[in-house]
C-alpha cells in the first residue's frame, strides 16, 4: 500500500484527535463525579436513576407529612392528658362529696370547682394547632364545642400519607372523646353530662346522686385514657414510619452512588494514562514528519 | 541511418521527457489539493522503421497521461458520505433535542412533576392553609411552564431543521450545474485531445461533496459525461443538463417546505420529499434534516402531549368534583381541559385554570356543610402520581411514563452518536485507500524527477554527439 505525505498527516491527526476525545470524556467525569450526565450516555442507567431519584423525592415528602402529623398528635395527647388531669380532680371532689360529712359552704366551692373544671374540659376540646382545632374533625376553623359544651365538628379523620398508600389518621374525633359520640353518650360517657348531673346533684344536696356518677367518672377516665393511647400507638407508628423511610432513603443513596457515581482512582489513572499517551502520540507524529527526500537532494 | 535521425530521436526523448518532468511538477504542485489525483506519464516506444534491413524504433513517444482512478473506491466513498451527512445532522439535532430532558444537569419536567403533586401532599396536612394553596397554585404554573418551554424549543429544532433546507438546496443545485458545466467541457476537450484529467478530478471532487447532502449514484457515458442520479432513481444531471430543487411551504405539514424537483432539461416539477432523503430518510444531510423534521421530533412531542393531556385529564377529573373553600368553588378544572392531544403541551394548551386559592379543591363535600379542614380530595389527587394509567407505553404512572420518554430520546441521541462515528470511521478508512491509490508522494515524485531529469540530460548528450558527427562529416571536404 503507497504511503504518501497526506495519508501520514491525517494519520497523525486523526490519532491525536482520538486521545484528546478520550480525555475531555474523562475530564468530565472527574470534574462532575458523575459517569452519566446525559441521557445519551447510558439510557438503559439512566431510566433507572430517575425512578431512583422520584423514590427517594416521595421519601422526604412522607418524612414531611409525618413531622406534621406527630407534632398534630402530640399535640392531641397533651390535651388528652390535661382532661386526665381533670377527671382525677374531679373524682376527689365528688369522693369527698359523697358523704353526708359537708355543708353547704363546701358544697358551693364544690360546685363552683365543677364548673370550672367542666369549662376546663371544654377549653381542652378546643385546644387549637396553628389556628386549626384539632378535636373539630373537618369542620376544624371554628371551635368544636360551645359554650354548654356541646359538639359542632364532625368525626371525619384527617389522613395523611405516611408511605406510599398508607394513610394514618392524625386527629381524634372530638365527640368520641368528650361526649362519648353522637349523639351524645351514644357510643361511650358522656363527659359534660357528668359534670352537669354533679353540678345538679350538689345543688339539691343528694349524696346517692353523686355516688351514682362515681362509676360515671371511671368510666370517662378510662374512655380518655383509651383516646390517649390510641394516639400514643399512632405516634410511635410515625416513629416507626420514619425510621423506615430514613433507612430507605439510605439505601436509595446508596444504590444511586453505585450506578452514577464515578471511581476517583480509576478515572485520575485512564486521565494519565491518556495524557501520557498524548505526549508519545505527539513526540512520534513529530518525528516522523520531519526526515523527507528532499533533505537529501542536492 | 542518417545522423539527422539520430538528432530526431534526440528531440523526440527531449520532448518526451519534458513532458514527463511537467506532469512529474504537476504533481508536486498539486500534492495537497483537494480530490487532485495523480498523473503518471505513460512512455512507449516510437513505431519501427527499416534501417539497412535491421527494423530499429525512431525514439520514444508519450502514449497517454493517465490519471489514477478507482471508480470502485468512488462508489463506495459517495455511498458513505450520504450515510455520515445523514448521522452527523440527526446527531447534532438530537444533542439539542436531549439538552431539554437532561435531568441530571438541571431540574426539568420530572422534578417539576414531582414537586406539584408534593404541594398536593403538603395541602393534605392543612387544606386551609393559605402558602400551602398558593403553593400548589404556583409549582401548577412551574409545571405548566415546563411544558411549553419543551414544546417551543422542540418546534424551534423542527424549524432550524426547516430553515438548513434552503441553504442545502441552493448548494445542491450550485453543484449540480457545476457538474453539468463540467460534463460538456470535458466531452468538448477528450472529443479532442486526450483525457481532461484535472477537470475529471474536479468533477469527481463535486460528485462526492454533493454526495455528502444527497444520496446519488452516477453512471458514466462512453462520451466522458456522467449522468447522476439520485438512489431512486430520478435524474439529477444528465449530460450538460441539471435538474433543479426548489422549495414550496406546505401548508398540510405547518407550512415547513417540500422539495420539488424540476427535471434536466426542463418538465414539470415533481414533489421530491418523499424520496430526496432515501429510503426512510437514511440518507445525506437532507436525509437527516427531513427526518428530524417529519419524524424523530414529532414522536417526541405526541409523548409529552399525551403525558401532559392524560396528566390534565386526570386531576380535573377528580378537581372539578370536589370542593374549593365555598360551596360554590366546585365543578373547576384546575388545568385547562384539552381539547385536542396534539399540541396540549404547548403555549395555546395547557394553563392553570385556577387563579383565587380558595377555588383549590382539597375538599371532596361541601365544606360549607362538612368543614373546611376536608383534605379527601386534596389525597385522591395527589395519589395520582403513583396511579397506574393506561397510556400508550401500557400500564404506567406519569413517572414511569415520562422517564420511558427521557430513556427514548436518550437511545435516539446513543444511536445517532455511533451511526455517526461508525461511518465517520468508514469514510477514514476509505479517503485513506483514496489516496493511497491516488494521492501524491512526494518521495515518489522527486525520484521521478531526477529521473526524467537524467533522461534529459542523456537525451540532450545524444543531440550533442549528433551534432559533433554532423560537423565532422561537413568539415571532411575542405
Amino acid at each position: 500500500m503507497r504511503v504518501t505525505q497526506n495519508t501520514t498527516a491525517n494519520l497523525v491527526l486523526n490519532n491525536l484527535q482520538v486521545i484528546r476525545e478520550r480525555q475531555e470524556q474523562l475530564q468530565q467525569q472527574s470534574s462532575t463525579g458523575a459517569k452519566i450526565s446525559a441521557p445519551g450516555d447510558d439510557p438503559v442507567n439512566t431510566q433507572q436513576i430517575l425512578h431512583l431519584k422520584s423514590l427517594t423525592a416521595a421519601g422526604e415528602q412522607y418524612a414531611r407529612n409525618i413531622t406534621n402529623g406527630t407534632s398534630l398528635l402530640t399535640m392531641a395527647d397533651s390535651a388528652m392528658a390535661g382532661m386526665g388531669d381533670v377527671l382525677s380532680r374531679a373524682k376527689e371532689i365528688a369522693v369527698a362529696m359523697s358523704n353526708d360529712t359537708n355543708n353547704a359552704n363546701s358544697r358551693t366551692a364544690a360546685v363552683n370547682e365543677l364548673q370550672q373544671l367542666k369549662n376546663q374540659i371544654i377549653t381542652l376540646g378546643n385546644t387549637q394547632l396553628n389556628g386549626k382545632y384539632i378535636f373539630g374533625g373537618f369542620k376544624n376553623d371554628t371551635p368544636p364545642f360551645d359554650a354548654a359544651g356541646n359538639f359542632t365538628g364532625t368525626n371525619d379523620d384527617i389522613n395523611i400519607e405516611i408511605e406510599r398508600g398508607t394513610f394514618l389518621p392524625v386527629n381524634y374525633a372530638g365527640d368520641k372523646l368528650v361526649n362519648g359520640g353522637t349523639p351524645a353518650g351514644s357510643s361511650g360517657t358522656d363527659i359534660i353530662k357528668i359534670f352537669d348531673n354533679l353540678v345538679t346533684a350538689l345543688n339539691a344536696g343528694s349524696t346517692s346522686a353523686v355516688q351514682a356518677e362515681l362509676p360515671n367518672l371511671d368510666s370517662a377516665m378510662s374512655q380518655v385514657l383509651a383516646a390517649r393511647s390510641d394516639v400514643g400507638a399512632r405516634m410511635n407508628r410515625l416513629d416507626g414510619s420514619s425510621q423506615v423511610n430514613d433507612n430507605t432513603k439510605l439505601s436509595l443513596t446508596k444504590i444511586l452512588s453505585n450506578i452514577q457515581d464515578v471511581d476517583y482512582m480509576q478515572v485520575i489513572s485512564d486521565l494519565s494514562k491518556q495524557q501520557t499517551a498524548y505526549q508519545a502520540a505527539i513526540a512520534a507524529s513529530a518525528k516522523i514528519s520531519q526526515v523527507t527526500l528532499l533533505d537529501y537532494l542536492r | 541511418m542518417s545522423i539527422n535521425s539520430l538528432l530526431e530521436t534526440g528531440r523526440t526523448a527531449l520532448n518526451a521527457q519534458k513532458l514527463a518532468l511537467e506532469v512529474t511538477g504537476e504533481n508536486i504542485t498539486n500534492v495537497n489539493t483537494t480530490g487532485y489525483s495523480r498523473q503518471t506519464t505513460i512512455l512507449e516506444t516510437a513505431p519501427t522503421t527499416l534501417e539497412r534491413g535491421f527494423p530499429l524504433g525512431s525514439g520514444v513517444k508519450v502514449a497517454a497521461v493517465q490519471r489514477s482512478y478507482d471508480g470502485f473506491l468512488q462508489t463506495q466513498i459517495m455511498g458513505q458520505n450520504a450515510t455520515y451527512g445523514q448521522g452527523k445532522t440527526s446527531n447534532s439535532a438530537l444533542q439539542r433535542v436531549q439538552q431539554l430532558f437532561n435531568e441530571f444537569t438541571t431540574d426539568g419536567l420530572g422534578v417539576s412533576l414531582q414537586n406539584f403533586f408534593k404541594s398536593w401532599q403538603d395541602l393534605t396536612v392543612n387544606p386551609q392553609g393559605a402558602p400551602e394553596r398558593q403553593a400548589v397554585l404556583s409549582q401548577g404554573q412551574q409545571l405548566v411552564d415546563n411544558f411549553h418551554r419543551i414544546n417551543s424549543n422542540l418546534n424551534d429544532v423542527k424549524s432550524d431543521m426547516n430553515k438548513s433546507l434552503e441553504g442545502q438546496v441552493s448548494d445542491i443545485n450550485d453543484t449540480l450545474n457545476q457538474i453539468a458545466t463540467l460534463n460538456l467541457q470535458i466531452k468538448q476537450i477528450e472529443v479532442q485531445s486526450g483525457p481532461a484529467n484535472e477537470m475529471r478530478d474536479k468533477r469527481d471532487l463535486l460528485l462526492r461533496q454533493l454526495s455528502q447532502k444527497v444520496g446519488i449514484s452516477f453512471v458514466e457515458q462512453p462520451d466522458g459525461m456522467v449522468d447522476v442520479s439520485l438512489t431512486s432513481g430520478q435524474s439529477l444531471v444528465v449530460g450538460k443538463d441539471a435538474a433543479a430543487l426548489s422549495l414550496l411551504p406546505n401548508a398540510a405539514n405547518s407550512g415547513f417546505y417540500d422539495i420539488l424537483l424540476t427535471p434536466p432539461g426542463g418538465g414539470p416539477a415533481v414533489n421530491a420529499t418523499a424520496f430526496i432523503g432515501g429510503p426512510g430518510n437514511t440518507q445525506g444531510e437532507i436525509g437527516g434534516a427531513l427526518l428530524v423534521r417529519d419524524t424523530m421530533v414529532n414522536n417526541y412531542l405526541s409523548e409529552l402531549d399525551e403525558l401532559a393531556s392524560t396528566l390534565a385529564s386526570e386531576v380535573n377529573g377528580l378537581h372539578s368534583a370536589g370542593y374549593g373553600l365555598t360551596a360554590a368553588s366546585t365543578g373547576l378544572d384546575f388545568f385547562t381541559p384539552p381539547a385536542a392531544v396534539a399540541g396540549y403541551s404547548g403555549q395555546g394548551g395547557i394553563g392553570v385554570n385556577i387563579a383565587a386559592i380558595s377555588d383549590v379543591a382539597a375538599a371532596d363535600a361541601d365544606p360549607t356543610v362538612n368543614g373546611t379542614g376536608n383534605n379527601k380530595n386534596a389525597q385522591s389527587i395527589a395519589s395520582v402520581y403513583d396511579k397506574f394509567l393506561a397510556m400508550s407505553a401500557g400500564n404506567v404512572t406519569l413517572e414511569g411514563f415520562y422517564d420511558s420518554l427521557v430513556g427514548k430520546v436518550g437511545v435516539g441521541v446513543q444511536n445517532a452518536g455511533r451511526a455517526e462515528s461508525q461511518s465517520d470511521g468508514i469514510l477514514k478508512q476509505l479517503n485513506n485507500m483514496r489516496e493511497s491509490a491516488s494521492g501524491v508522494s512526494l518521495d515518489e515524485e522527486l525520484a521521478n524527477l531526477i529521473k526524467y531529469q537524467k533522461a534529459y540530460e542523456g537525451a540532450a548528450k545524444l543531440i550533442n554527439v549528433g551534432s559533433e558527427m554532423l560537423d565532422t562529416v561537413i568539415n571532411l571536404v575542405k
